[in-house]
């Protein structure tokens, strides 16, 4: 038994670093292989006025010059040591510039996901109660047209009507020149960006769990549990939800790099100060090495948050989990 | 004796988009402390939707335009949502027809018998509870209680599920326990010993049981009276004996007649022509009379009434009207022939 899970265990690391391999050597060669030019992002307007013999030093510096199968090891063996290079734009360890904007995003994402999290699950069980009456017709209706406004557009209309028309917000950054430790500052800062992020994924999630409610709530065990005595909110919320859980966890892990995916949007718009407008700013500006770590980033917790759903229906539901224990029980009760 | 339970003249229908549908129309029966009333007939004649109707479990979009349903003397008709959660389980509870799926998959059997008898004894301690839960599994004949009470229902096969359900039914007590096909979903070994089982508990506890069923050989094996449905009506109702031996309606003959045991020997099954109406636009007259081969030109106009045989006996047919030729039953043969 503990051998088969350290077994798992295993496969799932070797799966992970594969993956993470394949994502680095992909990125690196769409990267290079992108129209753009990379020392304009180190040297700035420079560049223009270089000379072919300046040129090509500028690039024989930054390893430009040779093959991409060369350029890629070359990355490699640094990348393994945990040297992934100097960002071209703020010619300082890339590491270093993550680490800078990480908690930003981290910030914006987080309390994010938990709002959508919390909210879906609030409103899609109160959409479910209520089914079919009016305060869940109004909710699906008005979710519904919610979830299809883009968020760069809600962006921009939510700085229209706040910031601009009655200015009651701040339209951009993180925090105010100078107010870098004021919390106060910082939640006035984050309210428009989060609104965005949370609006634009919430009805999605809260249709989901109301959805599997009411497929659960029409389940036969439903009406056992009614015939028990227990009454409809009881069993809506102790019965149903409980198994309608499983689906909506592992959907909300997979779904973690879409609302990150949203984020890094919200935060262009808003010029907020995160890995978004990092990963944005990176590519345009063909800075490889922030680009890479930054991709690898995001595909690592894109496939963690697989793992992480795997894991969590495991835990949440019986059968699952059971596949092996349960046989063997089956096979001890004659 | 008063009866724990009496329907009188109980109409359901649903409203659907295409019309209105008659499940249930103006039945009337009576439930007496610890007897066994089974309800027969085809699929889709209104029986499952009777017992629904009564525990108030039916979609919403079933109405009941007409009739009272009384439990105790007391009148339950318009009771609501609130005071229905309080009956259910503890006055009246049931069992369902597949045990695969009756049961939460997420939650052990005995968390599951426990929440049944919390519901009623919420203040009742950790280990009286676990008692209680053992009793009850031991109630139901499942073998080493202790053990199994921590599985889940995929661990079960389905007559350990039944007898688990039928555990949470009984958990509360109740006065009343309606039986929807209990055994349909079993295999046939699993049958007999489900049946065997209700009917040794009915009799050790007590319970007024509605048992709701299409098989004739289980009512047999069960029911101390009968009561035949088609269309949504109740055609013939009589002790067990009465219908069996004495039946008086065409339905009940073909139903008798289909039996695979009057048949040995014969190459095929008698079987009753045609299929039953359509509810949403029931024919004028008696619902049976187009597959009747007795049918009379009165039952292409306007219903039969319930003709009384014996004080326990009624039949829904015209041919007992005084006023119609004798018929010899192609079944039964009299209560003592």
């Amino acid at each position: 038994m503990k051998r088969s899970i350290l077994r798992s265990i295993g496969i799932k690391v070797l799966v992970f670093v594969v993956s993470l391999l394949i994502l680095s050597a992909a990125v690196f060669c769409v990267a290079r292989l992108a129209p753009g030019d990379p020392l304009v992002s180190y040297y700035g307007d420079r560049v223009e006025k270089m000379s072919p013999q300046e040129r090509a030093w500028a690039e024989d510096k930054l390893g430009l010059n040779d093959p991409l199968t060369v350029q890629y090891v070359r990355w490699l063996e640094r990348a393994v040591q945990g040297d992934f290079g100097i960002s071209y734009q703020y010619k300082m360890p890339v590491t270093e510039v993550i680490a800078q904007r990480m908690g930003n995003t981290l910030l914006l994402g987080g309390v994010g996901l938990l709002l959508i999290f919390g909210g879906a699950l609030l409103l899609g069980s109160f959409c479910a109660w209520q089914e079919d009456r009016w305060p869940d017709r109004l909710l699906c209706r008005a979710g519904t047209l919610l979830s299809c406004i883009p968020e760069f557009w809600l962006s921009l209309l939510l700085i229209l009507v706040f910031a601009m028309g009655i200015r009651w917000l701040p339209s951009s950054g993180a925090y105010s020149i100078g107010g870098e430790g004021n919390v106060g500052d910082r939640l006035v800062h984050l309210i428009l960006p989060l609104t965005v992020v949370v609006l634009s994924h919430l009805w999605y999630y809260a249709y989901l769990v109301r959805n599997r409610l009411l497929e659960e709530v029409r389940a036969d065990y439903v009406l056992l549990a009614r015939v028990k005595g227990l009454p409809r909110r009881a069993v809506l919320f102790r019965h149903c939800l409980r198994s309608a859980m499983p689906t909506y966890l592992s959907i909300l892990a997979i779904s973690i790099p879409h609302v990150l995916g949203g984020t890094y949007i919200v935060e262009t718009v808003f010029s907020y100060p995160g890995l978004g407008t990092l990963s944005y700013e990176s590519a345009r500006y063909q800075d490889y090495n922030l680009l890479m770590v930054l991709c690898l980033l995001s595909g690592a917790v894109v496939m963690l948050c697989n793992l992480a759903a795997q894991a969590i229906n495991e835990r949440i539901d019986p059968r699952i989990r059971g596949e092996r224990s349960g046989m063997e029980q089956e096979v001890r009760t004659p | 004796m008063e009866p724990v339970l009496e329907v009188r003249h109980l109409t359901v229908q649903f409203h659907t988009p295409s019309g209105t549908v008659q499940a249930v129309r103006d039945v009337s029966f009576s439930l007496h402390k610890g007897e066994v009333l089974a309800i027969v007939g085809e699929s889709g004649c209104g029986k499952s939707v009777l017992c629904r109707s009564i525990l108030k479990l039916l979609p919403d979009t079933a109405r009941l335009p007409s009739g009272t349903i009384l439990v105790n003397g007391v009148d339950i008709t318009g009771y609501g949502e609130r005071e229905m959660t309080k009956l259910r389980g503890k006055l009246f509870s049931m069992v369902f027809q597949d045990p695969m799926t009756a049961l939460d998959p997420t939650m052990t059997i005995g968390a599951q018998i426990a929440e049944a008898v919390r519901v009623h004894q919420p203040r009742m301690g950790r280990d009286a509870l676990r008692q209680r839960v053992l009793e009850l599994m031991t109630l139901v004949g499942i073998e080493r209680p202790a053990e199994r009470m921590g599985l889940y229902p995929h661990n079960f096969s389905g007559g350990m599920r039944q007898r688990s359900v039928l555990a949470m039914a009984l958990a509360g007590d109740p006065a009343i326990l309606f039986a929807d096909e209990p055994t349909t979903a079993l295999d046939v070994t699993i049958q007999a010993q489900i049946l065997d089982l209700l009917r040794q508990i009915q009799r050790q506890l007590g319970t007024a049981t509605v048992f709701v069923t299409h098989d004739l050989g289980a009512v047999a094996r069960v029911a101390d009276r009968v009561a035949v449905m088609y269309a949504g009506k109740i055609v013939e109702i009589g002790t067990a004996e009465e219908v069996f031996y004495d039946p008086r309606h065409p339905y009940t003959w073909g139903l008798l007649q289909s039996l695979p045991v009057l048949s040995r020997g014969r190459e095929t099954l008698p079987t009753i022509p045609g299929m039953p109406p359509d509810l949403l636009h029931p024919p004028k007259g008696d619902t049976f009379a187009c597959r009747n081969p007795y049918a009379l030109a009165i039952d292409y106009e306007e219903e039969p009434p319930l003709f009384p045989i014996t004080e326990t006996h009624f039949a829904a047919t015209w041919l007992l009207d005084p006023r119609t030729p004798q018929v010899t039953p192609p079944v039964g043969g009299g209560l003592h022939g």
